[in-house]
Formats: structure tokens, C-alpha cells, sequence
């Protein structure tokens, strides 16, 4: 029943099940892969076009931007009730681009490409609809609902180790998702014990009264889903394997995009609903943040396959996030939130290459792969370009949003941002052994197989498309990121004035 | 002039390189090499005709916002002030002359557009570092230089230790580029801006006990870059670049970025004795650790490479000792000399046949005197023959620290003067080895093509005559240069000590010369003894980070990942799930099968419902 | 009423319990349902007795209803014993173990 429209238009309905309408056509048109190819292509590209006409459109304030609110089951207190600011925007943005990447880079997929498709578009409902709902039955509900595509991506079309890699992924995230939602309930009991009324809405539930120790309880209800999904050390380990043995467009989701819906959680949810036992974690936040950034880091240098040693980069990079998150000024929240944004495209690109390396060559093991700048050299410069974004060259995309997490934590905890800084050498480490694994040295053993084993041909026209976008961002976002930056400025002083000073 | 035209200082060699990146292989071959050369002579050309905006506190001109944020507010913006002016003017001279050489070196490479592109970009990044008027867009900068000295060592990349040699010094500069790092955010944090003229002038607000830190910071960074210890490992295996590469990067501008920076930062710097007695120390010791490395090397670049990480620890010195003024004059003109010395040993590698083995050389004044000449003209500056320019500005470094008085600049500048003779002796023993007695090797030469020559004559006059830059008033001069940087010297030292230096210096020049003379005049070979050995293999410091830094951390890498990840974090995970197996396995003991079984179930389940209803209703 | 109605229960608990023992310790198939009919008798037998008891027909009415689906049921579970028998060629109850885990 309709009880509210806050817009003439909802149009945050209609970001939020365009994919999954395409999802069901897609169904419809299985056994047309060509159809459902391009049907997917074009859902994510109107999705991308609705996204960057809000990005543009909206102006940069604090406070929702836009927001709907519709009843839904009155009995329990459960609305319909998106909402829309600065910092789900660009998210959102972030989403629509990504899809779109991801889409691009599984044209070749060739076993049940509906029903492929079909996942990739619930997905990205999934992620829109937790960067959207403001109620928490409504946000936990799009929570799971990430899930359940991603199981079956990595599991049935991901590579060798894909069954093992795919439910240690479901059951970390799920065992945190039960946390969550013990707390939410918990704290929906709480709340209408103390003042009747009975909701699960985000700004209704800001107020309940808590004690400490049972804010205590639940923030951890809500960190422990957020923080493994980020992922924090010591819940990290299912992201390596998930990460490597999901197909090309699951790892552009997940290290793109899923990895985002944790932090956002935190910001969103997390701390402004508990700030007083949020601003008692940060430091434990800040020392498991930091342990993560160097024993990933460190990690990444013992491996072989290329996916792997991107996957624990990942962590690290969150790592840093969450560093920035828990300085708690305006300075190292902008560089959090723009490191998430930069990381998204970094990664996701570095993903879609290995892809494309995979393709051409069947393997992701450094040992074997080795001077493809002589027989591919747009693609090595690409590669080479990613790579040094994901280290953190300055005037690239990932520098802007770590310079700024350093600048900003170093105000709060000096030594631990200086700690921090030191990450830089190890992440040159690791992907300097990357490149020189890849590109330089001789041509790779894993190319001598003959010519069965290797095929030698530069990027085609539908991966031109697909790559320069993605290194214009990632130029873009390191050399000018202030349009990324002005319309999180609002919300994010909104949030740290919400969550109680440090 | 305008000011504004002094973006295009930077954006020029951007857009060159930009353009040879993404289109330079379609371009017809003879279009890739101009293209680069162009750009950077036409920064040459401007810097030449913005020069009067330099003079006094020079100029400040803002592009664009790059990161502004809560209190943050860095811009693309120049400062065109008298030291960047000499800085850029130097950088893009030196750099034009080494691009029209490098199109002569590089005319037969299959890649000529990634190289000029790459060169292009680090002129780019070297005069973001000189002109930056922020430290963040300095540090972009300095990543900058670093990624292209990494592109371009190991530019022939299908040798894998090309390759590795360029991951070295890339890795060995951001240890270095980490100082620099903290030493940012600390700055940021003490004075809310990082803008460079802003900061020189508030130093003295600042706490005496942070100083020194700061300090120490900016010189870990400014080693780094450098190649001053602990962090000069990667120089002499950056020798594996295209020799215009080393003349570029390894010996005019690269490596004295970090002098630079030191000076550029020089208000702060000079607030802590200890900071600048630290500096100096390492520039000293530096100084005769290259020394001694030169004297034992064998390939040629890397007797040159140990002289450049030796000259700058000259620099390092001259700062050390509060003397900026004397600092850039040994900068510019060893950028000068060096850069000569560097592209006259290509030629010569070229001339006897690829050959980079001196013991293998000899005899190559008769193949072509005019190298040999021009040659000689550099060996002359580096070993501080009396009057050339490199005398000049090493007397100027030596005399300041004599001047200062205390114990340590005397012993440093004992160390100094100790050099300047070995330096004398490594030089000579490099011109002998080469140029005289009987041609050694096996390969016939190849042709030299003109432009490997031509662009030799203009360094040569510059390093020859570089004395007149700042000519002490000794010899009738104006010191101009300090002058220029707004440092005149205050005080005349007095006569006596100038004529002892002079003299001093004269009679180490010929204790150099003279070893050398006798030993590698007519050459027949060297024995092998384990002092050379030593020395050869730069006093086994390699050999020591390895031991201590290396296996260390491939040995955590993989305790981290095999004992940490998959024996600790996954055992537990694993564990608890093969704990839930094991317990199943037990309740599973219950589902016998047996249909007596599940009815004695039912059974006494009746048994105990029925039990405790009547227990229930008796209570 | 003919015998004082605690007879009828001690009588039908009886009943009860030797049915409830047929079923649980006997291993032929058709003695475990004898030993159900036994049961299901018991509980008719009560059922009589508080239909005479209260004067009141329902519990003669509900054993009537009851003999009907025992009959029902006992066709049904003979004819299941006899598949039961062609499967596994006997009806000792050890020998459908299935369902074991």
C-alpha cells in the first residue's frame, strides 16, 4: 500500500529492480545466449546512465538527497524505505560502472550464460538495495541477498578449487549475517519495550536508549557482519580463495563492490546506531587494521597465481580504509571513502586483466608467465598502468585516497600512520613482483607449449572499450578527485557529528 | 613574459610523453625522437626567457586543485624562484642535449617511442620536483622520477636483471620515499599547510625537540633518492639502462633530487645542529666509500656510478655545512661533467664493440681523439684539475667546511680532501685504462654516429668553464650564483687559507694523478687479490641487506601465508567445522535404522511426557 | 456399572502394557501389530467403560468408529507386511534398517 511518495518519480526503485528485470527477461530468453548478452549489457548501461544523471544532477549536500517510503508489513514495523546522499551515490556510480565491466569481460562465457547473466543482474539489485534501504529488515534482506548469486558464480563457474573457495565464502559471510541479524531484532525489542513502538527504521531505532554493555553486544552483532565482509584481519581468510577462484566478473563484484557494502554498513549503520561503543572499538579497529595491512601485504609477496597476490592486496587496501575510518576527522574519512572508491576501480580493472591474460594464456602462475610486453604490448601497458595505481604511484587513483587516510590519521595516531606509510614498501614489494613475473624477462615457459598454448593477439575492440574508461577513472580520480569529493563532504561531517566525539 | 606560460615548463615534456605513450608506435620513426627533443628544448627555451620572473622570491602561479579536503589544500601550482629557476634551467639543458644523443644511441632499438616517451615523462616528473611550489606535488614528482628510472633501467627488459636492477632501485628510493612520507604528514600536522614557502617561513615556530626528527626524516628520503648510504645499493646495478639513461637519470638530475630537496627545505634543515652534523657525516662518509668502490670497478658506467653517489656525498656535505650556495654550484656543475663522462662511455662502449669491461679497452685515443679530448676535459672537472669548473666548486664545499671551525666539519673535511686524491686516482686510472696503451679487447668497433659527438662540446665548455658561475672574489670574481640564491657569503675567509686550500688541493690532484700514471699508463693486467674484490663488490653491502633484509622477509612471507593464513586462521575455521563432523558422527549413532529402536523412543518419550504431567499435576 | 470402574482400568492398562511390550520386544512384523491391535483395544475397552459409566453413548460410538479404521488400517499394514516379505524375503524387523545414518 502506497503511503508516502517523498519524489514525483522513484526513481530509486527503478535503479534498484532494473537489474533485477532484466534478471527475469534474461530467464525468459535463455536459450538465446546472444539475447541475453546484449539484454544484460543494456540493463547495466541504462542502470549506468540513471546513475551518473542522479551523480550529476543531485547537488552535493549533507542529508538524504532523495528518499521513499512505503509501508510494507505493519504488523512487524517493516517499510519499504530507500534512501539516497552523497556518499550511497557515489556508490551506487561505482556499482553501475563495475556491472557494466563486468558484463563486458564475460562476453565469451559460454556454459548457461543466461542463467550467468541472470545472477550477475540480482547481484547488482542486491548491492543498489544495501546502499539504499534505510530500514534494517529491508537492508538485511538485500544483505543476504548479495550472497546467494555469488555462491553459485564462484561455485559453478569459477575455476579449479571453485566448490571449496565458494561455501567458505557463503559461510563466513553467513555466520557474520546472523550476528546481524540477532542484533537487529534484539535491538527491535529493546526499542519497543521501551517506548511501544514497535520498527525497524534506521532514524526510529537511532534513538533507543542503551546501556553500554548491551550497546556493547550488539554493535559487535553488527561490526562482526560488516567486518568480515570488509575485510578486516582476522576474518579475511575467505577472500583469497573467493577472490581467485571466481570467474572474471564475480571477482570485479566482489573485490568491487561487496567488499564496499561492509565499510558501508560500518558508516551507515554501525556506528551512528551505537556511537559510543564505536568510539570505544576504534583503536582495537586501528591495530587489527594495521596487523592487516602488513600481514597481507606480506602475504601477497609469498604467492604465485597473480589473482591471489591481488586478492590479499585487497586486504590490505582495506586495511587502510578502515585506518582512515577509525582516525575519526573529516580529512581521513574523505581519503577513506575515496580509497574505496579508487580501490573499487583499480582492482576491478587489475581483475579484468588478469582475465584477459587468462584467456590468452591459461594461466595465473608468475613462474610460467613472463615477458608478455613483446607479444602484447597495449595490454602490458595497461597491466602496468593498474599495477601502479594499486601501488599507490602518486597522480594515479590510489594515492589521493591514502595520502589523505596518512594526512588525516596522522593527526589522531601518529605512530600508527607512520606504521601505516611504511605499508607503500611493502605493496611495491609485491606488485613490482607482479609486473616483472608478467612482463619483463624472457617470454614465459607457460607460452613454449606451442601455439595451442598461448595466443599472442593485443586487445580486441570490445576490450579497448572495456579497459580505457576504467584507466581514464583511474588517471581521472588521481590527478582531480575533487567531484568524487564534494558530495561526501556533507554526509560524512553529518556522520562524525552523529557518532559522538573521539 | 606571462607567468602562466610557465606551466607549459612541465606540461610540454607531459605532452610529449603522453603523446609517444599512446600513439608513438604509429608514428613514422623519424617523427618519435624529434617529438621528445622538441618538447624539452622548447622547456629550455622558456625557462631561458621566463628567467626574470625569477629573480627575489620569484613566482607563484596555481593550475588547478588537486587534493583539497578538510584543511588539505594542495594545487597544481609552480614556484619559480631562483633556485628552481637554475634547477630547471640546468634539467631541461642537460636533458635536451642527452635527447638529441639518446636519438643517435637509440637509432637501431626496435622501441624508440616507450623510451622517449619514458624519458619524456621523467623530465616531466624532475621538473614537478624542482618547481613544485607544495610537497605533495613534489612527492608526486618523486614517485614520478621513480617509476621512470624503473621504466628505463630496466628499459631492455627481456635480460631479466635489466629488469630486476630497475625493481631495485625502485624499492631501495621508497624505503627513502617513506621518510619522506612521515616527514609529510608531520609537517601537515605541526603546520596545516603543505606548502612549501609557507613552511620555510613559520620554521621558526616550531618546537626545538621535533626539529631534529623532521630533519633526519628528510634526509632518509633524500638518501634514497640520492644513493647516499644506507640506501645506495641500487646505483650501481641501475647501470644496466640504456647509457642515456644514466647520463640523465643517474648522474644530472635523478640523484640530485635529493640534494634538492635539502635545499629547497633549507630554513628548516638549518635549525638542527644535529640534523646538519648528520648530514654532512653521511655525505662525507659517502663520498670516500664511492671513492673506494670506483677505484677497484671494471665496467666502466659503474666507475662513473660510484663517482656520481661520491660527488653528491660532496653535496650532502656542502649542505651539511650550511653552504647551499656551494651545494648547487658542485650540482650544476657536476650535472655538466657528468653528463659528458657518461655519454662519452657509451661512445666508447660503442667504439670498442659493446664492450663494457675497461680491462678489455685501451688504446682508444688513437681510434678518435676528438672523444678522447672532450673525455679527458670531463676526467680533468671530476678529478678537480686546478681551475677547471669541478675545482672550483669542490674548493667551495671543502673551504666551507673548513671555515666552520668545529671538530667535526675539520675531520669531514679531512675526509673531503682524502677523496678529492682518490677521486683524482679513480679518474685517472679510468682515462689510462681507456684511452692509452694497446687496444685490449676482441670486437672491432662500431661507426659513431654524429650525434653521439656533437652534443659533447657544449657539457665539455660548461664543466671547463663552470668556475665562472661562482667565481670567488680570490680571483677577481662576483659570486654570482650566490648572489642569485640570495646567500651572499658575508664573511671573506682569509687569504692565507683560500691560497693553503688552493694549494692543498693542487698537491692531492697530483698525488692522484700520480699512482695512476704509473700503474695504468701501459697496463698488462691486474691480479686478483681479496681487497679489490671487496671494494669491487661495494663493500659486500649487498650481500649484507640480503642476509638481513631479504631472507627475512621471504622467510616471513611465507610463515605469514603457510603457518599464519592457511595453518592458524583456516585451522581454526576448518577445525571447528571438522569438530561439528566429528560431533555429528556421534548424534548420528542415534539414527540406527532399527525400527525397534525408534519405538522404544516413542516409548519412553511417552514414558517421561506422561511422568511429568502427573508429577505436575501431584505439585 | 457391572465391575467398579478402576477394574476396567487396571484391566485396560494391562491390556496396554502387553501390547506396548509386543511391539517393542518382538521381531516378527505381524506380532508388533497384534501387539497395535492390543493397544488400540485397550483404549476402546476405556472408552466403553466411561461411555457406561457416564451413561453417555459417545465412547460406544467413537469404538465403534475405531473398529472400522483398524480394519482399514490392518488391510493397509498386512499388505505392506507382504510387500515387505517380497523385498526382503523375511519380516524379522532387524532387517529394515534403511533409514540407518
Amino acid at each position: 500500500m502506497i503511503d508516502s511518495v517523498l519524489t514525483g518519480f522513484p526513481i530509486l526503485s527503478l535503479v534498484l529492480w532494473l537489474p533485477f528485470l532484466g534478471t527475469l527477461l534474461c530467464l525468459l530468453m535463455r536459450h538465446s545466449a546472444v539475447a541475453c548478452r546484449w539484454l544484460a549489457l543494456l540493463t547495466t548501461l541504462s542502470v549506468l546512465l540513471v546513475a551518473v544523471g542522479l551523480f550529476v544532477g543531485l547537488p552535493a549536500e549533507a542529508g538524504w538527497l532523495l528518499s521513499e517510503d512505503y509501508t510494507w508489513i505493519p504488523s512487524f514495523g517493516i517499510r519499504y524505505s530507500l534512501a539516497l546522499d552523497g556518499i550511497s551515490l557515489l556508490l551506487i556510480c561505482l556499482t553501475a560502472v563495475l556491472q557494466v565491466a563486468a558484463v563486458l569481460i564475460s562476453w565469451k562465457q559460454k556454459e548457461h550464460p543466461a542463467l550467468f547473466y541472470a545472477l550477475v543482474l540480482v547481484l547488482e539489485t542486491g548491492i543498489i538495495g544495501v546502499f539504499l534501504a534505510t530500514d534494517l529488515i529491508l537492508f538485511y534482506l538485500f544483505w543476504e541477498l548479495m550472497l546467494i548469486p555469488m555462491l553459485f558464480l564462484i561455485g559453478v563457474w569459477g575455476h579449479e578449487n571453485r566448490v571449496y573457495a565458494a561455501l567458505k565464502f557463503f559461510f563466513f559471510t553467513l555466520a557474520g549475517s546472523l550476528c546481524l541479524l540477532l542484533a537487529i531484532i534484539s535491538l527491535y525489542l529493546i526499542h519497543g519495550e521501551q517506548t511501544g513502538v514497535y520498527s525497524f527504521a534506521f532514524e526510529t531505532l537511532k534513538q533507543t536508549q542503551l546501556s553500554s554493555g548491551v550497546e556493547m553486544l550488539l554493535y559487535l552483532g553488527f561490526v562482526l557482519a560488516f567486518v568480515v565482509k570488509v575485510p578486516l584481519f582476522p576474518f579475511h581468510t575467505w577472500l583469497p580463495d573467493a577472490h581467485t577462484e571466481a570467474p572474471a566478473a564475480g571477482s570485479v563484484d566482489l573485490a568491487g563492490l561487496l567488499l564496499k557494502t561492509g565499510i558501508y554498513g560500518l558508516i551507515r549503520f554501525a556506528f551512528p546506531l551505537f556511537p559510543h561503543a564505536a568510539q570505544q572499538s576504534l583503536p582495537f579497529l586501528v591495530v587489527l587494521a594495521l596487523i592487516g595491512i602488513f600481514y597481507a601485504a606480506w602475504i601477497a609477496y609469498a604467492q604465485t597465481d597473480i589473482k591471489r597476490v591481488v586478492a590479499y592486496s585487497s586486504v590490505a587496501h582495506m586495511g587502510f580504509v578502515i585506518l582512515g575510518l577509525a582516525a575519526w576527522n573529516q580529512l581521513a574519512w574523505e581519503g577513506a571513502l575515496l580509497l574505496m572508491v579508487n580501490h573499487g576501480v583499480t582492482t576491478g580493472g587489475l581483475f579484468i586483466l588478469i582475465a584477459m591474460l587468462q584467456e590468452r594464456t591459461g594461466s595465473r602462475d608468475l613462474r610460467l608467465l613472463g615477458g608478455m610486453w613483446k607479444s602484447l604490448p597495449f595490454f602490458s601497458a595497461f597491466f602496468l598502468l593498474f599495477c601502479l595505481a594499486s601501488l599507490g604511484l602518486p597522480g594515479l587513483s590510489n594515492f589521493a585516497g591514502e595520502i589523505l587516510v596518512l594526512l588525516g590519521t596522522f593527526g589522531r595516531w601518529p605512530l600508527f600512520a607512520a606504521l601505516a606509510a611504511a605499508g607503500v614498501i611493502f605493496s611495491a614489494a609485491y606488485m613490482l613482483r607482479v609486473v616483472q613475473g608478467t612482463l619483463w624477462g624472457p617470454l614465459g615457459q607457460v607460452c613454449k607449449l606451442g601455439d595451442k598454448g598461448c595466443q599472442h593477439e593485443d586487445l580486441g575492440r570490445r576490450e579497448w572499450l572495456l579497459i580505457i574508461p576504467l584507466a581514464l577513472l583511474v588517471i581521472w580520480l588521481g590527478l582531480y578527485p575533487t567531484p568524487v569529493l564534494e558530495p561526501m563532504r556533507g554526509p560524512i561531517s553529518l556522520m562524525l557529528q552523529a557518532g559522538g566525539l573521539p | 613574459m606571462d607567468s602562466r606560460l610557465l606551466f607549459l615548463l612541465i606540461l610540454l615534456p607531459l605532452a610529449g610523453g603522453v603523446v609517444n605513450a599512446c600513439v608513438g608506435c604509429r608514428l613514422p620513426r623519424k617523427l618519435v625522437a624529434p617529438l621528445a627533443i622538441g618538447t624539452v628544448l622548447g622547456s629550455f627555451i622558456l625557462s631561458l626567457s621566463c628567467w626574470s620572473l625569477a629573480a627575489g622570491s620569484g613566482t607563484q602561479v596555481t593550475l588547478f586543485p588537486w587534493l583539497s579536503s578538510a584543511g588539505l589544500q594542495a594545487d597544481i601550482g609552480l614556484l619559480f624562484d631562483p633556485l628552481s629557476a637554475s634547477m630547471c634551467l640546468m634539467v631541461t639543458g642537460v636533458a635536451s642535449l642527452i635527447h638529441i644523443y639518446a636519438a643517435g644511441y637509440m637509432a637501431h632499438d626496435e622501441n624508440p617511442a616507450r623510451f622517449f616517451a619514458l624519458l619524456n615523462l621523467f623530465v616531466f616528473a624532475m621538473l614537478c620536483i624542482i618547481l613544485a611550489d607544495n610537497l605533495l606535488l613534489l612527492f608526486l614528482g618523486w614517485e614520478g622520477v621513480g617509476f621512470c628510472s624503473y621504466g628505463l633501467i630496466g628499459f631492455w627488459y627481456e635480460k631479466p636483471e635489466n629488469a630486476l636492477a630497475g625493481r631495485k632501485a625502485f624499492i631501495v628510493t621508497r624505503i627513502g620515499d617513506l621518510f619522506f612520507t612521515i616527514a609529510l604528514l608531520w609537517l601537515f600536522s605541526l603546520f596545516g599547510t603543505v606548502e612549501i614557502t609557507a613552511i620555510n617561513q613559520r620554521v621558526l615556530e616550531l618546537d626545538p625537540g621535533v626539529i631534529t626528527p623532521l630533519v633526519l626524516l628528510l634526509l632518509g628520503g633524500a638518501c634514497g633518492k640520492s644513493a647516499q648510504m644506507p640506501l645506495m645499493t641500487w646505483l650501481p646495478d641501475a647501470m644496466a639502462g640504456p647509457t642515456p639513461v644514466s647520463a640523465l637519470i643517474h648522474a644530472a638530475t635523478m640523484v640530485t633530487a635529493g640534494v634538492y630537496l635539502l635545499c629547497r627545505m633549507f630554513p628548516l634543515v638549518s635549525l638542527s645542529a644535529t640534523g646538519m652534523a648528520v648530514i654532512a657525516c653521511v655525505g662525507a662518509f659517502t663520498a670516500l666509500y664511492a671513492a673506494s668502490c670506483a677505484v677497484a670497478q671494471r665496467e666502466i658506467k659503474r666507475v662513473l656510478a660510484y663517482s656520481t653517489m661520491s660527488q653528491i656525498g660532496y653535496m650532502f656535505l656542502a649542505v651539511g655545512v650550511g653552504s647551499v650556495t656551494a651545494a648547487i654550484n658542485h650540482l650544476l656543475v657536476h650535472a655538466f661533467f657528468k653528463a659528458l663522462l657518461f655519454m662519452g662511455a657509451g661512445a666508447l662502449i660503442h667504439l670498442a664493440g659493446d664492450e663494457n669491461d675497461i680491462y678489455k679497452m685501451g688504446g682508444l685515443r688513437k681510434k678518435n681523439p676528438l672523444l678522447f679530448g672532450l673525455f679527458l676535459v670531463g676526467i680533468l672537472c671530476l678529478a678537480g684539475a686546478p681551475f677547471s669548473g669541478g675545482f672550483f666548486s669542490k674548493d667551495a664545499i671543502l673551504l666551507a667546511a673548513f671555515s666552520r671551525g668545529d671538530g667535526l666539519a675539520a675531520c669531514l673535511w679531512g675526509v673531503g680532501v682524502f677523496t678529492a686524491g682518490l677521486t683524482s686516482f679513480y679518474s685517472f686510472r679510468l682515462l689510462y685504462l681507456v684511452f692509452f696503451g694497446e687496444y685490449r679487447g676482441e670486437h672491432a668497433g662500431h661507426k659513431l654516429s654524429p650525434l653521439l659527438i656533437w652534443t659533447l662540446p657544449p657539457l665539455a665548455l660548461l664543466g671547463l668553464f663552470g668556475g665562472l658561475l661562482n667565481l670567488p672574489h680570490l680571483y677577481g670574481g662576483h659570486e654570482m650564483l650566490s648572489h642569485w640564491l640570495g646567500s651572499p657569503s658575508t664573511t671573506e675567509p682569509p687569504f692565507v687559507t683560500e691560497i693553503g686550500l688552493l694549494v692543498l688541493m693542487s698537491l692531492f690532484f697530483i698525488a692522484g694523478w700520480l699512482p695512476a700514471h704509473l700503474l695504468y699508463r701501459n697496463f698488462t693486467g691486474e691480479k686478483d687479490a681479496p681487497w679489490r674484490r671487496f671494494l669491487l663488490q661495494g663493500w659486500r653491502f649487498d650481500a649484507l641487506y640480503e642476509q638481513l633484509i631479504l631472507r627475512p622477509y621471504r622467510f616471513i612471507a611465507q610463515f605469514c601465508w603457510i603457518a599464519g593464513d592457511r595453518g592458524l586462521i583456516d585451522g581454526v575455521v576448518e577445525g571447528i567445522g571438522r569438530t561439528m563432523l566429528h560431533w555429528g558422527g556421534y548424534i548420528r549413532l542415534l539414527a540406527t535404522g532399527q525400527i525397534s529402536f525408534y519405538l522404544q523412543g516413542f516409548a519412553w518419550g511417552l514414558l517421561l511426557m506422561l511422568g511429568w504431567l502427573l508429577l505436575k499435576a501431584a505439585v | 456399572m457391572i465391575v467398579p470402574f478402576q477394574h476396567l482400568l487396571i484391566l485396560a492398562s494391562l491390556l496396554f502394557l502387553l501390547g506396548l511390550m509386543a511391539v517393542l520386544v518382538r521381531r516378527n512384523l505381524i506380532m508388533i501389530l497384534i501387539g497395535v491391535e492390543v493397544m488400540l483395544n485397550a483404549a476402546g475397552l476405556v472408552l466403553v467403560g466411561a461411555s457406561a459409566l457416564w451413561q453417555q453413548l459417545d465412547g460406544q460410538v467413537i469404538v465403534i468408529f475405531l473398529m472400522a479404521l483398524t480394519s482399514a488400517e490392518v488391510s493397509i499394514s498386512l499388505a505392506m507386511v507382504v510387500y515387505l516379505n517380497r523385498r526382503k524375503k523375511t519380516i524379522d524387523i532387524r532387517a529394515f534398517d534403511e533409514l540407518r545414518g
